[in-house]
């Protein structure tokens, strides 16, 4: 961890160091991406269960492809943040 | 001078500083619940609604292969016009219902209500296909919807004709 700044002793904490301007926006703005990605995914499964229920074949598959890919991304988002050491803001 | 007097007035600290000095916990104590592990989560989540969806889509192609087969109802000289014969098909536990709607001409449907999956009958007064459930009615040409909830048609049964006897030939969908 880069920074214990609470002290017991009496003396003055240190700066955090500040992330770069507009860094926490961006970070937000990914993860509301991502929980907008994922009602969209929720949708999905909707309309596959409608479609399944419809006897139609080709739907779900699509719905599937979609889905995965949604999926696909999430999981490349998290490995590319486990490849960067983590910095607190 | 004492300790006291040496410490720089409260006032004058930064608004952080301040804070820190009245709540002294580290950051590892901040960390219950990071926005890498809410992403975590949310992967989790995906991963999830897509398995759901997937276990759907093979659910469907797996359901495709079996639709039917040729099998035999009746004897078509069996069945009045206006007339109906219930029956099964695809399976054993499907219901279905054969329509006689003319001196040459049959109608058969899936016995399975598309709202809420009730046994349809033929009711004879009406000349209409209902659903006792919710009072789907279905018309006897076509299997459309008439009135009440269900959302969709009826599925229809092809026939096929074959020395004097009918057969079920395939499910469709529509």
């Amino acid at each position: 961890m880069t920074g214990t700044h609470a002290s017991t002793n009496g003396t003055a904490p240190e700066e955090p160091p500040r992330p770069p301007p507009g860094q926490p926006a961006l970070v937000m703005l990914g993860l509301g991406v991502g929980v907008l990605l994922m009602a969209i995914q929720l949708w999905l499964l909707t309309v596959a269960l409608n479609l399944y229920l419809l006897r139609e074949e080709r739907g779900p598959l699509l719905a599937t492809g979609i889905s995965g890919l949604i999926f696909l991304g999430g999981v490349i988002m998290l490995r590319v943040l486990r490849r960067r050491p983590r910095r607190r803001v | 001078m004492s300790t006291v007097d040496r410490e720089e007035p409260l006032s004058e600290r930064t608004r952080d500083e301040r804070w820190r000095v009245e709540f002294p916990f580290g950051w590892d104590a901040d960390e219950l619940v990071s926005r890498r592990h809410l992403l975590q989560w949310s992967v989790w989540v995906s991963g999830a609604l897509f398995a759901s969806t997937g276990l759907l889509a093979v659910l469907a192609r797996a359901r495709q292969r079996r639709r039917g087969g040729l099998r035999a109802i009746v004897e078509a000289s069996a069945v009045p016009v206006g007339g109906v014969q219930y029956f099964a098909y695809p399976r054993p536990d499907d219901p279905a219902i054969l329509v006689r709607l003319g001196e040459r001409r049959f109608a058969a449907y899936s016995g399975r209500c598309t709202h809420l999956s009730c046994a349809v009958y033929w009711d004879p007064e009406r000349g209409r296909l209902v659903c006792p459930c919710h009072q789907g009615i279905f018309h006897p040409e076509t299997g459309d919807v008439l009135a009440g909830p269900p959302p969709r048609p009826l599925p229809s049964i092809a026939l096929r004709e074959e020395g004097g006897m009918l057969y079920a030939v395939e499910e469709v969908f529509r």
